[in-house]
């Protein structure tokens, strides 16, 4: 076999020295600086509510055992198709948790999938979503889980495999799946069907499961909320599309009754593929907002 | 002609003995009967739930009839689960056979909550005696049931 010339080697080097360049360039994350944080006093009480919207707890409980089980100290592993996620600790612990986090630090997790130091979140962690979420609304959150109890919880790597530059690799995906604007259909209906709306498309980022993905790993809006495979393996999700023409539904306050109490009264399709721990959470909602998520499901045709 | 219509006979004898043996099969195939007995609990629920949101009043008769079905339906689906069960149209998780132990603890729980709801009386107890049913269907489904396909 005869050995590549000298000059083909220094081409093939070259190559990829520019393309090593390029892939650098094109995955550079671009955090908000602090400076676009607004003032603003943080209203925990809303925090709260888009806490349980948005199911925090769902992915960030603790594994089971653990000495504060209520509280979102992050641990359980998450099964997704590319490896297997330990989500971080929410509480304010400042070694593991978010105690150290700035205002900036949070908005850039929630909004641009970016750690305080920089590196990109796998998208596992919806910030495809969350980027609709209002700065005011995303400081009442941070407000909220800062006045937890702090847990400090030391979770395993995630194991993915090529960890670090699939991480990096994080960045190309951002450019396709982040330049489209967050979808959120705002006009058309009554105020509780735009409040139902937000929460669904934005904190309770209910596509992420319900509407199919394209082989990017983007929501498919063309297939909007109409079921898919299960992200975890288990099966298929339901679609959510023609709740009302399906008799799935008779009503907006049927489908209010069924999310408050799920299968407690029986309405058995709330408790399969991990939608229990997502409807034990929307039960925490005030009522007005279980009927505007009610509204807003019933409205798609 | 006569040859047709013997050709005919016999295809038509032969289809009701198709026919026949399909049902037997369908009517012995474990995963059909217990999806068939947990449809008898689903609508055994339905008379439960209207008087917990009090569509209708409290009535211990309803009460007693209705729980007592969905203790003997659930009694019959748990022994329908054998090795190898599950795949295909079943719901069933593989879990129900690599955590047995928890899948028959969840029915049992299952049961008790039917038998304790039979015996209720008052509408007092009634709402305790729902979300204690309920918790149980829901616990098990969410550990040993995939969403519907």
């Amino acid at each position: 076999m005869r050995l590549p010339s000298r000059r083909a080697t220094a081409a093939i080097a070259l190559v990829s020295a520019v393309a090593a360049f390029v892939f650098w360039g094109l995955t550079r994350p671009d955090p908000l600086p602090a400076s676009a944080i607004p003032a603003h006093t943080a209203d925990r009480a809303n925090g709260e509510v888009l806490y349980h919207a948005g199911s925090c707890f769902a992915c960030h409980k603790p594994p089971d055992g653990a000495a504060n089980p209520s509280l979102p100290s992050g641990g359980t592993p998450f099964k997704t198709p590319i490896g297997v996620f330990y989500p971080q600790n929410l509480t304010p612990d400042p070694e593991t948790g978010l105690g150290r986090w700035r205002e900036v630090d949070f908005v850039n997790a929630m909004t641009r999938g970016l750690a305080p130091d920089g590196r990109h979140y796998f998208p596992a962690f919806p910030y495809a979503a969350y980027r609709a979420m209002p700065m005011t609304d995303l400081l009442d959150l941070r407000a909220y889980l800062l006045s937890l109890e702090a847990v400090k919880a030391v979770h395993p790597p995630h194991t993915v495999p090529q960890l670090g530059l699939a991480r990096r690799g994080v960045g190309l995906w951002k450019r396709i799946a982040l330049a489209r604007a967050p979808f959120l259909p705002a006009s058309g209906g009554s105020d509780s069907w735009k409040r139902g709306a937000y929460l669904v498309n934005a904190p309770g980022h209910c596509g992420e499961c319900h509407t199919p993905k394209s082989w990017l790993m983007i929501e498919d809006l063309n297939r909007y909320m109409s079921g898919g495979p299960h992200p975890g393996g288990e099966g298929k999700v339901p679609s959510l599309r023609g709740l009302l023409a399906r008799e799935k539904y008779e009503d907006v306050s049927n489908l209010t009754l069924a999310l408050q109490n799920g299968e407690e009264l029986g309405y058995e399709d709330l408790s399969s593929g991990g939608m229990a721990a997502i409807q034990e959470n929307l039960a925490k909602l005030p009522e007005s907002d279980v009927r505007a998520i009610s509204e807003y499901l019933l409205s798609l045709k | 002609m006569s040859l047709g219509k013997r050709t005919l006979a016999s295809l038509v004898g032969s289809s009701f003995l198709v026919a026949g043996a399909w049902g037997a099969a369908l009517t012995a195939d474990p995963a059909h009967l217990r999806h068939e007995a947990m449809e008898t609990v689903q609508e055994s629920f339905k008379p439960l739930r209207a008087i917990a949101v009090k569509e209708t009043p409290f009535d211990a008769a309803v009460v007693k009839k209705n729980a007592t079905t969905i203790l003997e339906k659930l009694k019959e689906a748990h022994g329908l689960f054998p090795e190898g069960s599950g795949g295909g149209d079943s719901r069933a998780k593989a879990e129900i056979w690599s955590d047995r132990a928890g899948f028959d603890t969840a029915m049992k729980n299952a049961q008790a909550a039917a038998t304790a709801m039979a015996a209720v009386t008052d509408e007092a107890a009634y709402m305790a005696a729902m979300k204690t049913l309920g918790g149980s269907c829901k616990a098990c489904h969410d550990k040993y049931r995939l969403p519907k396909q």
